[in-house]
C-alpha cells in the first residue's frame, strides 16, 4: 500500500438483505488525484460513496478516508470530507449567501475565518454576484456550483461528488470540470461518480463498476489499451452483418454499431483505413467512408460490461439516464 | 462552544425557513387567532337569547315581574304572548320558540298565601344543550324573583348554588384555555413534523449528516425557533382572550409560561417523532394530527369532562399531555393556582417532554442504513 493513499478500500462489501450492492471492492486513491467511478445506475457507485462518507454501515471489509477508519469511526471523518449527494440538496428557500453561511456553521466556520473562506470559494466558483439570489431561482448549473461551494468551505482533504453534473447543460459541465481540475491541482483529492463517458476522460484514473463489482481500474488510456486494443475505424454506410461477412482476413476484433455508423476494430498490425475500405469494397460491401476513429471510454465500457454481464443491458441504462 | 454554534446555525436556518414560507407563518400566528375567534364568538357553549313565549293567565304585577325577570337576565327573549297555555305545545313544535312560560290564574294569590306557586316553564328538550341551560338559568331567576318578594315560600328553600371562579359560567373562560392547548398541540407538532420530513424528502438530511453537525444539534436547533414561536402563540392567545373575552389571569405568568414551555417541548417532541419515523411530509402530518390534535380535542377534558368518560378512556387520557396542561391553564388563569397545587401537572408535563424528546433523538438515526 502506498504512503500517500488518501482513500483506501479493501474487500469492501455492502449487503441490503439478500441484495449485494457492493461486492468485495478494493482500491486506493492518491492525494490530489481525480478518481472517477463509472457505472450504470444501481452498480454500487452511490453506495460506495455513502460508505466512505460515513453515512452507511459496512457489511464487511475496510475503508480508510484521510487516515480515518470510516467503518469504525464514521463520525470522525466529517471534517475531512466534502460531500455532494446525487439528489440536489441545498435549501432552495434560502439565498446563496444564507446557504453558504449555514454550511459554514455546520462545518464549524464562523466569523473572520468563515468570511475569508466564503469569499475565496465564491470567487473560485464565480458566485460572488449571486449572494442575494434565492437558490431555488438559479439554473441547475449554478445550483450545482453552489452545492460544490458549500462542500468546499471547510477545505476538505477529499471531496466526494455523486453524479455532480447530472442534468446540467454541457457548458456548465465544462466549467464545473475546470474547477475540479483546479482543485485537484491544489492537492484536494476528488472522488467522483458519473455515467457521462466523456466526463470520465477528465479523470486521472477510472474505476468501472458492474453489478457491485469493480470490473476494471486504470487510467483512461490504460483502460483503452487493455480493453480496446488495436485500431478503430469508423465505417459509414455498411451494416454489421455485411462487414462481418466481408472481413474474413482483416484481423477483425470487434464491430459495434455507433449511432448510424460502425466502429470496426482491428488488431494493431491490421489494415489502415484505406486498406480496410478497399478490402470491404472488394467483397462487395458498399461503404461511403472509412475514417480513423478515436477509442472512447464508451468502447471500454461496452467491452467490460460485455465481459461481465449480458452484452445488451447495462450500457443502454448508462446512456438513458 | 462548537456544539452551541452548530445548534445556532441550524436554528438560524430554521428561522429563515419559517419566514420564507408564508404558510408556516399563517399557521403559526393566523390559526390561533382564527380558532380563538371561532371558538370564542362562533362556537360558544353559552346559551342566551332563548326565544320564549309567555302565556300569562294571572295578569298580575307579580306574574308580569316574573316574565320580565327572565327577559332581563338576557337569557330569554320574549317572542310574543300566547292566548292560552294550550297553544304552548304548538308553539314549541313549530320551533318558533324554545321555551314557553305559563303563569296560571291565581299565581300572585298563591305566592302571597305561601302556597307553592305553580308557574311552569316548558322547554324544547330536542335541543339538549339549550334545554339544560335554559332550565338552569330559569331556576335561578325564578328563585331570585320569589325571594325578592320576601315571601317565605317553599320555592326558595332549595339548596343554593354558587359557581366559584367563573360565577357567570362563561364558556369563553374554558374556551380560551382549551384553544391554547389545542393550538399549541397542533401547531407545535405539525410544524416540527413538517420540518424534519421535508429534509428527508428533499435529500438535505443526507447532506446534513455528512457535516459535523450531530443529531442532537439538529433536533435542538429545530426546536429552538418553534419553541419560541409557541411562546409567542401562547402570549397571543392569552392576550386576545383577556382583551376580547375578559378572561382573567389570576395566577403567576411565570408559572403559566413555564408550564407552557414544558407542554410545548412535549408536543414538539411528538412532532419530531412523527417526522423521524415517517420521512414523508404527508404521513408525518397525518401522524402528528392523530397524536396531538385528536387526543387534545377529544379526551383532554377540553370539550368533554374526563369524569364522564368510561374508565378505560380515562386511563388513556392519563398519557395525553394536553390533559395536564389544560388543568394547569385553568388553574393558573381562573383559580390563581401556583406550583404548590400544580406540581403534579408540571411534573407530568416535564416527564412527557423529556420522554418524547429522548425518543425522537433515539429514533433519529444518524446512519442512513
Amino acid at each position: 500500500m502506498s504512503e500517500d493513499a488518501c482513500v483506501r478500500v479493501k474487500a469492501l462489501t455492502k449487503r441490503f438483505g439478500a441484495f449485494v450492492a457492493v461486492s468485495d471492492v478494493s482500491f486506493e486513491v492518491k492525494k490530489g488525484e481525480i478518481f472517477g467511478y463509472l457505472g450504470a445506475n444501481g452498480a454500487g457507485k452511490s453506495t460506495t460513496i455513502r460508505i466512505l462518507c460515513g453515512l452507511l454501515s459496512v457489511s464487511s471489509g475496510e475503508a480508510m478516508v484521510a487516515g480515518i477508519d470510516v467503518v469504525h469511526k464514521p463520525n470522525a471523518v466529517r471534517h475531512a470530507i466534502g460531500y455532494m449527494s446525487q439528489k440536489f440538496s441545498l435549501y432552495l428557500d434560502l439565498t446563496v449567501a444564507e446557504n453558504l453561511e449555514f454550511f459554514g456553521g455546520a462545518y464549524d466556520l464562523f466569523g473572520k475565518s468563515f468570511r475569508a473562506r466564503r469569499d475565496a470559494v465564491a470567487h473560485d466558483l464565480a458566485l460572488e454576484k449571486l449572494s442575494g439570489e434565492l437558490t431555488g431561482s438559479l439554473p441547475g448549473g449554478l445550483q450545482q456550483r453552489l452545492a460544490l461551494a458549500c462542500a468546499l468551505l471547510h477545505k476538505p482533504q477529499v471531496v466526494f461528488l455523486d453524479e455532480p453534473t447530472a442534468g446540467v447543460d454541457p457548458e456548465a459541465r465544462r466549467t464545473f470540470w475546470r474547477v475540479i481540475r483546479h482543485l485537484a491541482d491544489s492537492g484536494t483529492t476528488i472522488f467522483v461518480t458519473t455515467h457521462y463517458m466523456d466526463e470520465a476522460e477528465y479523470c486521472d484514473r477510472v474505476g468501472l463498476m458492474v453489478g457491485g463489482k469493480l470490473a476494471a481500474l486504470d487510467t483512461p488510456a490504460g483502460l483503452k489499451r487493455t480493453f480496446v486494443p488495436g485500431r478503430v475505424y469508423e465505417v459509414q454506410g455498411a451494416s454489421v452483418a455485411e462487414v462481418k461477412k466481408a472481413a474474413t482476413d482483416l484481423a477483425l476484433l470487434d464491430i459495434e454499431p455507433f449511432g448510424n455508423v460502425l466502429h470496426v476494430r482491428v488488431a494493431k498490425d491490421g489494415p489502415d483505413a484505406e486498406k480496410l475500405r478497399d478490402e470491404l469494397t472488394r467483397h462487395g460491401v458498399h461503404v461511403t467512408g472509412v475514417i480513423d476513429a478515436e477509442v472512447t471510454l464508451e468502447d471500454v465500457f461496452l467491452q467490460v460490461v460485455g465481459g461481465a454481464t449480458k452484452p445488451s443491458q447495462a450500457p443502454q441504462e448508462a446512456q438513458a439516464s | 462552544m462548537k456544539v452551541l454554534r452548530r445548534t445556532m446555525a441550524v436554528a438560524h436556518k430554521e428561522v429563515l425557513h419559517i419566514i420564507r414560507d408564508a404558510r408556516s407563518v399563517y399557521m403559526a400566528l393566523g390559526l390561533p387567532v382564527v380558532m380563538l375567534l371561532l371558538f370564542g364568538y362562533g362556537i360558544s357553549q353559552d346559551v342566551d337569547h332563548i326565544a320564549m313565549a309567555v302565556a300569562d293567565e294571572d295578569h298580575t304585577p307579580t306574574s308580569r315581574r316574573l316574565s320580565e325577570a327572565l327577559v332581563a337576565g338576557g337569557d330569554f327573549v320574549r317572542q310574543g304572548d300566547l292566548a292560552s297555555p294550550d297553544d304552548a305545545e304548538t308553539a314549541l313544535r313549530s320551533g318558533r320558540v324554545k321555551a314557553v312560560l305559563v303563569v296560571p290564574l291565581g299565581f300572585e294569590r298563591d305566592l302571597a298565601r305561601g302556597v307553592p306557586a305553580a308557574a311552569q316553564l316548558l322547554v324544547d328538550g330536542s335541543d339538549g344543550t339549550t334545554a339544560t341551560v335554559a332550565l338552569g338559568d330559569a331556576a335561578g331567576i325564578l328563585q331570585a324573583t320569589s325571594s325578592a318578594r320576601a315571601v317565605k315560600a317553599s320555592l326558595s328553600s332549595g339548596p343554593r348554588v354558587r359557581v366559584r371562579f367563573n360565577p357567570t359560567m362563561r364558556s369563553t373562560y374554558n374556551m380560551v384555555s382549551g384553544v391554547i392547548v389545542l393550538i399549541l398541540a397542533m401547531v407545535a407538532s405539525l410544524l416540527t413534523a413538517l420540518t424534519v420530513a421535508r429534509e428527508w424528502e428533499r435529500g438535505t438530511m443526507e447532506q446534513l449528516f455528512a457535516t459535523p453537525v450531530r443529531r442532537t444539534e439538529i433536533i435542538a436547533g429545530k426546536l429552538i425557533p418553534y419553541a419560541g414561536l409557541g411562546l409567542v402563540q401562547t402570549l397571543l392567545v392569552i392576550t386576545l382572550g383577556s382583551y376580547l373575552f375578559e378572561v382573567p389571569i389570576r395566577g403567576s405568568l411565570v408559572t403559566l409560561f413555564g408550564c407552557s414551555m414544558l407542554f410545548l417541548l412535549a408536543m414538539l417532541g411528538s412532532g419530531l417523532i412523527a417526522s423521524v419515523i415517517a420521512k414523508s411530509q404527508l404521513v408525518a402530518v397525518q401522524f402528528a394530527l392523530m397524536v396531538s390534535y385528536m387526543p387534545v380535542a377529544m379526551i383532554s377534558g377540553f370539550m368533554f369532562p374526563i369524569a364522564n368518560m368510561p374508565k378505560w378512556l380515562q386511563a388513556v387520557s392519563m398519557v395525553v399531555p394536553g390533559r395536564y396542561y389544560l388543568t394547569t391553564l385553568r388553574g393558573v388563569l381562573l383559580k390563581g393556582n401556583g406550583l404548590d397545587v400544580l406540581a403534579g401537572e408540571a411534573m407530568a408535563l416535564g416527564g412527557f417532554a423529556a420522554a418524547f424528546l429522548a425518543m425522537a433523538v433515539w429514533r433519529f438515526r444518524r446512519r442512513l442504513a
